[in-house]
């Protein structure tokens, strides 16, 4: 960016007539903006540290990742096969040879827990992503622009926002294909509104400030202000939503395969709720089989909210006090 | 959709906007009040906007069951078997073999006329079953939101008042644990413990067969079955506006106009219900309207636990069938109530707040 | 009755953070005996709102009072919660800042001034029926109509909620009022109406009145003593002609020194500062008759609610090389709009003519683009000038980005801060706004113009946001860029004393009309218009209690 073409621009005029030495160090800036960030990444860092809850929750979320991720290694794909569980007790409650009981097919709960934190967990962090992407597009694109496009952007968010997710990912999943991808796409699709909304609301307050003003005035168009103001403003608060969000996306995720629009195939949460309801776990005193996936569910969701509430008050001083 | 610079606003982009902080438009002599837009024009704006959805809804409800890729017909003769004749017939049942054009004018004209086709499953009009199951839902949506905002509002203001206290820690974290779990598992886990340990409630239904809803005994019996799934629908649905109440209240709370309130002489009860709590419960007003439509939609699942007959339990049934008539049915009913009542909220909020009257 | 005194007062807030404890106010002895006025003058951060908030115990915890606030010779610390309730608003009210967030916003304003005659009833307003005939009787007396008693706060005017704050302030019948800055915010017209009134009403009732502001002017207008303050500190205090007129610290003759006398040959031309900015040519440039940026039958209109409103009408104007014009007028009188389209920002009406070096404006977006390097626009507030994100270097950088020069960037970059006297410029580079002080943020504001190097610079308020003792530094800065580089200005204010200390001519803007423009030294010496006229009277005069004496 900053080329050193004296020899083309040698008769340039002088910006300004004041004496500097046109062989000047040329620094870019980028140097000190980086050493800035890292000052101000300790900062948050130490911030974020002292906060003991979202620290629980980081480990919380460490330890489910790494099981998801090693479950293969921990407890071989073998020990979710129906046939060859033939010889272990079925409905056994907890104890030391099953420590969170087995189902009604004899499998090991804590197994199923275990492959069932990956679908879980990639379901609700890829869902996550994808409606955290059409959230941040909506949302700065209702709050930039003026107009009919604006508000025919704002107009379908408000759609999204009056309509609850549930029910529109019920019916995008009922008439797609079954399968994990649908579901991700179903939740994604349908969950975006509330992001887009808070983007749209940020994107408006920094547009009323007179740097974006300024940036008219020095010649700036929409691309420069979008990406150089508009996005650097909105992203760490898109970023602190991600992390609540995928609790949510988890949440969901459960209550499809519940309903049973998940895919049965695969482990996961929601599935092994939706097996214990379609047994009557719960009112035939099999209490394991309700209670584990559960809690599952609301440890990794409370993590995720821990660690998003922490990132939100990093990022908004404002709200450190509360 | 970077198009190239255009720095001239439209002539619309002036007064309007409000985007620009200094005058996009003319800022208006200081001696001269802001005025406000009439109430009816505020009104046909909220009523265009829910018109809007309305449209999007039954637009979406049509293409969504018969555009997306998947052809409903095969899914369902995937699903249990069928001889082609039979998937024939199915077809020009639901009008699946005229063009799309026709197919959805069919469809407007029934949603115009009360008829959204029949269920496969029940082999009865969907409109007679949504009928059918639409008081019970009602019931159950309309008890679980008066107690959630209630109590939500109520604990959320105390909260923040005393902010950091044992109290609002237990209520904060409390509100927390329950919006981190699934609506059905904790009705599940409520069915568990007062339905099948300790079989002081009724486990399912609205009132047991037999009885007449009407006589006092009826009406008691209703209440038992409604406990389980009103406090399962609440405990998930308050947490939300116990927080926004709270961070609402914590922001009010350092607005100059308290501080003129104390310099009256009031005392901190007083700051807090005359002056503090209105002004924070305006945002908060938004924010549970918004979050109306969630409680609802958390009827198909608590409805589908505590098999009570309302449209949740109908849409989870469509869910299994598949019996996709019924699921645009119930997916357009509820989306309608939905709508109707955020239309109902923005007018309520009309007379809650004069300064909307300015917007 | 009451008086109030502060003896050896220090205002400490505890803070457990790492900062430590922070003294607001130390050491502060101040009498206002029955019947006196005082006002009080601090820049932000001087503790004089501290101070004055002491009075009715209404600090936050955390703050501790050191010495003895005393009220009719009871020290308020001796008081009881309930005690201290009776007092606050029966014996001692405060007229908040109305035109800001004062008023409830959701409650309609008689009812609030009705709120404060329930709780303090003092055996006359003891029925609903009396406090309303005492609240219409109030709204009368700070010449409000009665209809007005239904209106929610945002269906006022800022005069008008302040005029309310006055009327719930004298509900009671007190024995002081203690105005915390009453008109900032308010047009120099409008402020005039609310001094003239509150003085009024509070001499015809012998009520004691303690006036804080940042504004020196304002308060020897309407105050018999004046104190300084800052840093917590007391500065200086005496009668207030004598501190205004005659001061004797520096601090105070800089803060004087800032409102100039319209009609004081002393500060023609010469904005008072301890830092000027430095004249480098030997020939300084001067007005020529070459002009640069023209305006003719300039019209600009609004599509709004009540049909469509013309913010500017049929202006003619024109800025030579080297020349500084003032556009004078109150908010709303369209003087925005018209620097916003003189720089092609703001549509305009067909047949309206501007024109650039003798070429029309353009309108493609990319001609407009190049144009801005030739005109450049400074805007009220500094500090929401700068993305609070992005360093000096950054900031300053983002027009040249912008319009694509690449070459000798961060030679630029120095020289544009250097111009405008940040320096040494390389110590700032890394400064990200929040670590300047208000005055180096408008430099950095003005450097980030000046690396395009324009030949027009448009200021919107340049000065108004300042600390008083900043003003002259900028506004000499200004003239400063003319007399060195040639630059023409064309500075948008409120302020007649900045055209006097900068400007070679000045147009009087009202309701979208110029309705007098020359030369500064004719205007203001011998206005024509009624509106000049109006507007002159208005300014606040240092000492004398102009306003009080003479209304």
């Amino acid at each position: 960016m900053s080329k050193n073409d004296t020899t083309a621009e040698a008769n340039a005029p002088e910006p300004t007539p004041s004496t500097t030495s046109a062989n000047a160090p040329v620094i870019d800036g980028a140097k000190l903006v980086r050493e800035r960030r890292l000052t101000n990444a300790k900062k948050n860092w130490s911030l974020f540290r002292s906060d003991i809850p979202a620290m629980v929750g980081a480990i919380v979320l460490v330890f489910f990742v790494l099981i998801a991720i090693f479950a293969p290694l921990i407890a071989p794909a073998s020990m979710l096969d129906v046939t060859k569980q033939l010889d272990v007790p079925r409905y056994a409650p907890p104890s030391l040879a099953h420590p969170l009981g087995t189902d009604d097919l004899g499998r090991e709960l804590w197994v199923r827990i275990l492959w069932g934190a990956r679908v879980s967990i990639l379901v609700g962090v890829a869902a996550t992503v994808m409606s955290m992407v059409i959230g941040t597009v909506m949302g700065l694109a209702a709050g930039h622009f003026s107009g009919l496009f604006g508000a025919i952007v704002m107009r379908i968010i408000d759609f999204f926002i009056v309509l609850p997710s549930l029910l529109l990912a019920i019916v995008l999943s009922s008439v797609l294909e079954r399968g994990v991808f649908t579901i991700v796409i179903a939740i994604g699709l349908t969950s975006w509104a509330s992001t887009a909304r808070i983007v749209r609301s940020q994107t408006l307050s920094v547009e009323s400030r007179l740097y974006i003003e300024r940036a008219r005035i020095l010649g700036a168009g929409h691309r420069h202000i979008l990406f150089k103001h508009m996005l650097p403003a909105v992203m760490p608060l898109v970023l602190a939503n991600t992390t609540l969000t995928v609790g949510s996306a988890i949440i969901a995720e459960s209550t499809l395969s519940f309903l049973g629009l998940g895919d049965t195939s695969k482990e996961s949460w929601g599935t092994i709720l939706k097996n214990s309801m379609d047994i009557s776990a719960a009112t035939s005193g099999y209490w394991w089989y309700v209670l584990t996936p559960g809690i599952a569910i609301l440890l990794v969701v409370l993590a995720f909210t821990m660690v998003g509430r922490a990132f939100e008050a990093i990022i908004n001083p404002a709200l450190r006090s509360r | 959709m970077t198009t190239p610079t255009h720095d001239l606003p439209t002539p619309a982009g002036g007064p309007e906007s409000g985007g620009s902080g200094i005058s996009g438009g003319p800022s208006r002599d200081m001696d001269e009040p802001p005025k406000g837009a009439s109430f009816v024009s505020y009104l046909l704006r909220k009523l265009g906007g829910a018109l809007t959805s309305m449209i999007l809804v039954i637009v979406l409800g049509f293409f969504a069951f018969r555009m997306l890729p998947g052809d409903p017909v095969l899914k369902i003769a995937k699903e249990r078997p069928m001889s082609p004749a039979q998937i024939a017939e199915l077809r020009s049942q639901y009008g699946l073999d005229k063009p799309v054009i026709v197919q959805f004018w069919d469809y407007l004209v029934g949603i115009f006329t009360g008829d959204f086709g029949e269920s496969y499953v029940y082999r009865k009009p969907v409109a007679a079953l949504i009928g059918e199951y639409l008081g019970p839902t009602l019931l159950l949506t309309a008890a679980a939101a008066v107690i959630a905002i209630g109590l939500g509002l109520w604990l959320g203001q105390l909260s923040a008042w005393r902010r950091n206290s044992l109290f609002d820690k237990i209520a904060s974290s409390t509100s927390l644990v329950f919006w981190s779990v699934p609506t059905f598992w904790l009705g599940l886990i409520l069915l568990m413990i007062f339905g099948g340990t300790l079989q002081w409630l009724p486990t399912g239904g609205m009132i047991t067969p037999g009885l007449d809803p009407w006589s006092f005994a009826g009406i008691v019996d209703i209440i038992k079955h409604l406990i389980l799934p009103v406090i399962t629908m609440v405990a998930v649905v308050y947490a939300q506006f116990l927080m926004v109440m709270r961070a609402s209240l914590i922001e009010e709370m350092s607005e100059d106009y308290l501080t003129t309130a104390r310099a009256k002489g009031l005392t901190e009860d007083e700051v807090r219900k005359k002056h503090a709590v209105p002004n924070a419960l305006l945002p908060t007003v938004t924010v549970v309207f918004m979050h109306i439509g969630g409680l609802i939609a958390g009827a198909v699942t608590v409805e589908a636990v505590f098999s009570w007959p309302g449209l949740g339990k109908l849409t989870f049934e469509a869910i299994s069938g598949p019996d996709l008539p019924l699921l645009q049915g119930t997916f357009v009913v509820f989306s309608a109530i939905i709508i109707v009542m955020n239309l109902a909220a923005d007018i309520v909020y009309r007379f809650l707040d004069p300064r909307v009257r300015r917007a | 009755m009451t008086d109030l005194s502060f003896d050896k007062v220090s205002i400490t807030y505890r803070s457990a953070s790492a900062r430590g404890d922070v003294t607001a106010v130390s050491d502060i002895s101040l009498d206002l005996p029955t019947g006196a006025t005082l006002g009080i003058a601090g820049e932000s951060g001087s503790g004089k709102s501290t101070l004055i908030m002491s009075v009715l115990r209404l600090l936050p915890k955390s703050a501790q009072i050191d010495g003895q606030v005393s009220l009719g010779g009871k020290d308020i610390r001796d008081l009881s919660f309930g005690q201290i309730r009776a007092v606050r608003w029966a014996q001692a009210s405060i007229v908040f800042q109305g035109a800001l967030h004062s008023l409830n916003p959701v409650r309609e304003v008689g009812g609030q001034i009705v709120e404060a005659l329930e709780h303090h009833a003092k055996g006359t307003w003891t029925t609903p029926a009396k406090r309303r005939d005492r609240m219409f009787e109030l709204l009368e007396e700070v010449d409000l109509d009665p209809s007005k008693a239904v209106a929610y706060p945002h269906e006022l005017s800022g005069g008008q909620k302040q005029r309310i704050m006055i009327a719930m302030a004298l509900a009671c019948e007190p024995d002081i009022i203690i105005a915390d800055e009453p008109t900032t915010a308010l047009d120099v017209i409008v402020q005039k109406q609310i001094l003239v009134g509150l003085a009024k009403l509070v001499a015809e009732r012998g009520i004691s009145l303690l006036m804080i502001s940042h504004d020196l002017a304002v308060l020897s207008a309407v105050c018999e003593n004046l104190a300084i303050m800052r840093y917590g500190r007391l500065v200086e205090y005496g009668p207030s002609d004598q501190v205004c007129l005659s001061p004797q610290e520096d601090y105070t003759k800089q803060l004087a020194g800032a409102f100039p006398q319209i009609g004081d040959a002393e500060s023609r031309m010469n904005p008072r500062t301890l830092k000027p900015a430095e004249v480098r040519r030997a020939e300084p440039f001067t007005m020529t008759d070459e002009v640069v940026l023209e305006a003719k039958n300039l019209n600009v209109s609004f599509d709004t609610r009540q049909g469509r409103e013309r913010a500017v009408r049929d202006v003619d104007l024109a800025l030579h090389k080297a020349e500084i014009l003032a556009v004078v007028g109150q908010s709303g009188s369209g003087k925005t709009t018209l620097a916003r389209s003189l720089l092609g920002l703001q549509e305009v009406d067909s047949g309206s003519q501007m024109e650039f070096a003798g070429k029309a404006l353009p309108k493609k977006a990319k001609a407009l683009r190049t144009f801005r390097r030739q005109v450049q626009m400074i805007l009220q507030d500094p500090s929401g000038s700068l993305n609070p994100k992005r360093s000096v270097y950054e900031a300053v950088v983002e027009g040249l980005r912008v319009q694509k020069i690449t070459d000798n960037e961060y030679a630029r970059v120095i020289g544009a801060l250097e111009a405008a006297e940040l320096t040494p410029a390389a110590d700032y580079l890394e400064s990200i706004p929040q670590e300047l002080s208000g005055g180096q943020r408008q430099r950095v504001v003005i450097a980030g113009a000046l690396a395009l190097d324009p030949q027009v610079l448009i200021a919107d308020e340049p000065v108004a946001s300042l600390d008083a003792s900043v003003r002259g530094e900028i506004l000499s800065l200004f003239l400063a860029l003319k007399k060195n580089l040639g630059m023409s200005a064309l500075i948008i204010t409120h302020d007649l004393g900045l055209a006097w200390n900068i400007a070679d001519t000045v147009a009087v803007m009202k309701k979208g009309e110029i309705v007098e423009y020359g030369d500064v030294d004719t205007v203001l010496a011998n206005p024509q218009h009624a509106y000049t006229q109006e507007l002159l009277a208005a300014v606040p005069r240092l000492g004398s209690q102009s306003l009080v004496k003479h209304a």
